[in-house]
């Protein structure tokens, strides 16, 4: 076992971990922050997604304690004081939202696109949801959820 | 397991040589990680070197684009620096895997991992590339063709050894370069097939050019036949038609239930090649 | 209507982005333990000895299940086993874990540890002799009387290798002798590929086995009572002792999980049985893929015949398709295509289909959404593109002169219900530009060329009256005058429960807003048979209105009386009780009223929803890369008909993700079996179905032609959006290069051996 330092969802951390598992099976087994979903255990789908230091990752494949003094952002911080992110928002607005286990990871994605770069371009958008797989909304409306929500930031929401 | 967060790479080679081959030198992980987690590599200590000061940043110096060990993908893809100089790699490494997976994993992880048609690691090839690699024994110097000691193996021994840096040298005026990747799919994929060219065009004429393939062969392979016929031309369409033709010679593909069966990779590789050498053509002109 | 057609926020939406929202696989239970499976690395073998005896002595091991301690009673983990009416007989072939195993991944062994790595270790160290026995892989291999026999105990007697059938569906004339009345007869035959669900929540189940005799299962299912069925039926245990509940959400379904999840429930389940412990068992990507029922691929050839004018007088079609080692749905399957996919969307006065479910020793197949008529418009479709040809005339034309209209009479046993086939080739045609791009083949010269193509279909709104499909609603205002439904449909993804409450919200006239649905659980009402065919708005509507008139009835009976009001002049809206259009009373103050007289408003309805078809159709524009073989789709324009979209974006999005599976289907997916080690395609890397940055524009178009069959009107919507994207982008790609291509999915390497073989790369 190692000691962890790290800071989720702006809290500061301390824990005892396995310095063998993975960041996501640490959110979700240790802190029991099972919003943060995992499709495939290999980082190929993205349903794992985090914020690291500011960068989209998929935690399923990032060792535990590389979150050492880093600050993470999860989907259970999204949100601030009960009060939904314009992201949050327009995935259930625009008709983003199907079965859900994609949602978290591709809010994640969404979100760090849009903390670094509030006008995205198409493309932009696209390459920021590129590893984020989607079986049942063929990705229209998430494309546009996040159009909507980068919108609403520009204006200041 | 024991977990070490290198601050300096004298730590890293301390830890490595007092480790004696039970420790692995870790990068961005995505694909030690998977590996690790399918049980096929069992180290009992990862050294985690993405925060050593000295392996981030990337920086112009004597002629040279200097990558550090620890720069991540996109870190890369996006750098004016590379942009300016080198468009290609910015875009073969901007080609790997996903945003995630090029936010952490890193330049010298997709050589190292061995992997023939690692989008960065081909983007990379012809542009004469040197990896300062240390270890207890001191430092030496490799190219891009020594990295690589057959399919899916490195030179590199990640238990005792440290890449630092890779240096590029500058392109000099009449120099282009490009990449190319014939893909199934944008992200989350391995292209079916990949290249990438470097000429050097003097008078009109293509004074040498480098090409590189795969996965063909082992790691990047270079198209001699086609480089040798170039020298001395122009590059006209028949010339490169026939350069992609010649590529042929030195590839040696095998079919892949998902990506290209070998005789559509035979069928394809001569048109990727031209439209590499097209590519070089047309930047040029500008 | 107040919210039926409204773009209402779905009611799980705040869960899901918040990631509040809990599905099976992130489900903890007290003293739970993990579950890991033993698989056969070998396509076909027996096992000859089996000692479990060092997993067992492994610290942290609570229980190893094999064939020898766990039922070995026939069972069908598709829900076919209860849902077959009578007189057919469901295949019953299947056991918990088998001593035969007949593909690569069958289950031998399971384990229950403290930990996964536990198990894991555990089922490595259980010694397995094998003798390996020979297999067959191919469909038309299979049928050959000398090919091995998958399953001598439960195939079809008469026919080598055929699981239940042959399915033979007949309507109007004897098609043999009509062909040789028409003017021009084409034939068009096409391999199809095996593709995956990939929903993304993998299989899994947390069973919790009391020593009392009860089960309870949450678990990922998308028909939560006849997963509870077969559970009961396979473990030998009283029906009412089980239940089954999803956690309430379910990442996903596609129909790989109507009836068991794979078998994840029945393996939790099992290894509880053995330890009192709760049992976790969530497959892995690689399970999920390899071990679990896929669509069904195979091959079908297509026999068209029409007058000069282009009206059709007969179509004959076959299907060989590859059910693999055990039935699931392949009966039931193979039927389908032939309805769906071949008999309903035109008018064919000579008609008949024959389906051949065909044993072989891969992977199982069975339903994915579509179920058989993605197939049948796949041969169908071309088929007719090749009669448009033969005859000069447009594509669009001879569709719309044949298409289904309301007095048509078909193969189906129940009338189309409103047929909007020729507004949605219009609305198609148009979106994509159709008349000034089809057609083009011959003026285009360079590396990249385009094309456009179009594709119609129908397919059902329930499965009724083919298998046992009914529902059963418990609807009851509670005390402040909010609507509580109860229904044991799941919710899987579409939005099913938004679109329910608002349907209810307008039939019982009370306020969308605070209404609330129960569902996903066997203990939340009676049966119904889950979220299969197309069906589960379509028919839950049906069964509410039916419950929504006796609940209106038991509170005007109680109401009238209390205001001196004669209950029939009585009305409501929105929770408003009114009389002659003014309000008398407010449904809050009189359920309180009642309430505090001990009286709760309450209904409740189990009736066999009708049937109707759903018409589309959609139009594809493709870039061929002629070098390369390099198809690229550039736009999919869909155009259902819907009846009445209850809520527009939700529907729009049922429509969307069906397409893009589709152009998945049609030019990337496919399982590729590699002999002696099994499918090639093991996780989402090695299985190219379409990323956010690598699809199509995609424009889905709502068509409103009110069904008389249907609650305001409602069609069904769910599957229909993937039947027809594969045949349109076939024909856009015919259009665009001039060549036909005859196997699926049109990758690269397909595509430019073709052009090669037409002397045209």
């Amino acid at each position: 076992m190692a000691v962890l330092h790290t800071t989720i969802n702006g809290e500061a951390i301390t824990a005892d971990v396995d310095p063998s598992i993975s960041l996501a099976q640490f959110l979700r087994d240790n802190l029991y922050l099972t919003g943060t979903k995992i499709g495939c255990g290999k980082g190929e789908c993205g349903a794992c997604t985090i914020i690291m230091d500011g960068k989209s990752v998929t935690s399923c494949i990032i060792p535990v304690l590389r979150a050492e003094g880093a600050v993470i952002q999860t989907i259970e911080g999204v949100a601030k004081n009960g009060k939904l992110h314009p992201l949050q928002e327009e995935f259930i607005n625009q008709g983003a939202v199907q079965c859900g286990f994609c949602t978290p990871g591709m809010i994640m994605s969404a979100k760090a696109l849009l903390d670094e770069n509030p006008e995205p371009k198409k493309e932009e958008i696209r390459e920021a949801l590129g590893g984020n797989i989607c079986r049942c909304t063929g990705y229209v409306n998430i494309e546009r959820a996040v159009e909507a929500a980068a919108q609403r930031i520009q204006k200041g929401e | 397991m024991e977990y070490v967060n290198a601050s300096s790479v004298q730590q890293v080679l301390d830890t490595l040589a007092q480790a004696d081959g039970r420790a692995v030198v870790l990068a961005g992980g995505t694909d030690l990680m998977v590996d690790y987690k399918a049980g096929k590599i069992q180290p009992q200590m990862w050294i985690d070197v993405t925060r050593v000061p000295e392996l981030c940043g990337i920086t112009v110096k004597d002629g040279k684009l200097v990558i550090g060990a620890a720069v991540t993908l996109t870190t890369i893809a996006r750098s004016p620096l590379v942009r300016q100089y080198f468009p290609s790699l910015a875009q073969g490494c901007g080609t790997v895997g996903s945003l995630q997976i090029r936010n952490s994993a890193t330049l010298v992880g997709n050589v190292v991992s061995a992997q023939p048609a690692g989008d960065g690691a081909m983007s990379l090839a012809p542009l004469d590339p040197t990896f300062t690699v240390l270890s207890a024994q001191g430092e030496r110097q490799l190219s891009m063709g020594e990295m690589y000691a057959g399919f899916a193996r490195s030179t590199i021994d990640h238990s005792r050894e440290l890449v630092t840096k890779i240096s590029i040298p500058l392109p000099q005026p009449g120099e282009a370069a490009s990449f190319v990747r014939l893909e199934l799919r944008k992200s989350l994929s391995l292209p079916m097939l990949n290249c990438a060219a470097m000429v050097h065009v003097e008078d009109g004429l293509v004074t040498w050019a480098r090409i590189t393939m795969a996965p063909v062969g082992v790691g990047p392979v270079r198209a001699q036949a086609a480089e040798a016929f170039l020298a001395g031309k122009p590059l006209t369409d028949e010339n490169m038609a026939q350069a992609g033709q010649l590529a042929l010679e030195n590839a040696n593909p095998r079919s892949n239930p998902l990506r290209g069966s070998r005789e559509y990779r035979l069928d394809t590789l001569p048109v990727i090649i031209r439209r590499a050498l097209e590519a070089c053509r047309d930047q040029l002109a500008h | 209507m107040k919210y039926v057609g409204q773009n209402i926020p779905r009611n799980d939406g705040f869960d899901k982005v918040t990631g509040r929202g809990l599905f099976t696989f992130d489900v903890t239970l007290p003293r739970m333990v993990y579950g890991k499976v033993l698989r056969s690395p070998y396509a076909h073998a027996k096992v000859l000895s089996i000692d479990t005896s060092e997993a067992e002595a492994l610290p942290g091991v609570r229980a190893v299940c094999t064939f020898k301690n766990t039922t070995n009673k026939v069972w069908n983990g598709a829900a076919p086993m209860f849902i077959t009416p009578l007189p057919h007989k469901p295949v019953l072939d299947q056991t918990i874990f088998t001593d035969e195993p007949k593909y690569i991944g069958d289950e031998v062994a399971a384990v229950a540890a403290d930990t996964e790595a536990i198990a894991e270790q555990a089922v490595k160290l259980i010694k397995v002799e094998w003798q390996e026995l020979p297999a067959v892989y191919d469909p038309l291999e299979a049928v050959k009387p000398e090919s091995p026999e998958v399953q001598p105990k439960f195939a079809n007697p008469d026919f080598h290798n055929i699981c239940g059938g042959p399915i033979v569906l007949e309507f109007g004339g004897d098609p043999t002798p009509a062909f040789d009345q028409c003017d021009a007869v084409v034939e068009y035959d096409v391999t199809l590929p095996r593709v995956k669900q990939a929903q993304m929540e993998p299989h899994g189940a947390v069973a919790t086995y009391s020593p009392d005799g009860r089960l309870e299962v949450i678990c990922t299912t998308q028909s939560l009572y006849p997963t509870k069925m077969i559970l009961a039926e396979a473990l030998d245990l009283p029906v009412s002792k089980v239940t089954v509940k999803n956690a309430p959400y379910v990442g996903g379904g596609f129909g790989v999980r109507i009836g068991l999840s794979g078998k994840a429930e029945i393996l939790a389940a099992a290894l509880s049985m053995q330890c009192f412990r709760p049992v976790k068992l969530i497959y892995t990507r690689e399970e999920d893929f390899t071990c679990s029922d896929s669509r069904h691929g195979g091959y079908l050839k297509c026999k068209l015949g029409a007058k000069a004018d282009g009206t059709f007088v007969a179509i004959d079609t076959q299907a060989w398709l590859n059910t693999g080692a055990y039935a699931t749905f392949g009966t039931d399957l193979v039927g389908v295509c032939g309805a769906c996919g071949t008999a309903g969307a035109y008018a064919i006065p000579n008609f008949r289909y024959t389906g051949w479910p065909v044993y072989t020793n891969q992977m199982t197949a069975g339903a994915m959404r579509g179920f058989g008529t993605p197939q049948g418009n796949a041969v169908v479709e071309p088929a007719i593109e090749l009669m448009a040809e033969k005859l000069g005339m447009d594509p669009i034309e001879l569709r719309k002169k044949n298409s289904t209209r309301e007095d048509t009479k078909n193969w189906f046993p129940f009338p189309p219900g409103s047929c909007g086939t020729n507004e949605c080739l219009d609305k198609a045609a148009a979106a994509i530009g159709w008349y000034d791009k089809h057609g083009k083949a011959g003026e285009q010269t360079g590396r990249i060329r385009r094309g456009v193509g179009i594709s119609a279909g129908t397919h059902v709104s329930n499965a009724a009256p083919f298998c046992v499909d009914y529902n059963t609603v418990i609807l009851r205002i509670e005390r402040d005058g909010t609507l509580f439904v109860n229904s044991s449909i799941p919710e899987i993804g579409p939005g099913s429960t938004t679109a329910c409450l608002q349907v209810a919200a307008d039939l019982i006239g009370v306020p969308y807003k605070d209404a609330v649905m129960k569902f996903g659980d066997t203990d939340a009402a009676p049966f119904d048979i889950g979220s299969h065919a197309t069906r589960t708005l379509y028919t839950v509507s049906y069964v509410m209105a039916d419950a929504g008139k006796k609940l209106r009835k038991d509170i005007f009976d109680w109401v009238g009386p209390k205001l001196g009001i004669d209950p029939e002049n009585l009305d409501m809206t929105d929770g408003i009780i009114t009389c002659d259009g003014k309000q008398v009373a407010t449904l809050a103050d009189m359920a309180s009223q009642a309430h505090l007289e001990g009286k709760q408003f309450l209904a409740s309805s189990c009736q066999v929803p009708p049937n109707c078809l759903p018409f589309y159709a959609q139009a594809a524009e493709v870039e061929v890369d002629m070098e390369t073989g390099m198809v690229k789709v550039i736009k999919v324009a869909a155009a259902h008909d819907v009846g009445k979209a209850v809520n527009p974006p939700l529907c729009r999005g049922q429509i969307e993700g069906g397409v893009l599976q589709g152009v998945g289907y049609a030019v990337r997916e496919e399982m590729t079996y590699v002999e002696g080690k099994g499918f090639y395609n093991k996780g989402f890397h090695s299985y190219m179905l379409p990323t956010a940055d690598d699809r199509p524009e995609i424009e889905s178009i709502l068509v409103e032609n009110p069904d008389p069959s249907g609650v305001f009107g409602i069609i069904g919507i769910g599957e229909c959006g993937v039947n027809p994207t594969l045949a349109a982008i076939g024909n856009a790609v015919a259009d665009a290069t001039g060549v036909r291509f005859h196997e699926f999915p049109l990758t690269p390497g397909r595509v430019l051996a073709g052009l090669k073989a037409a002397g045209k790369a």
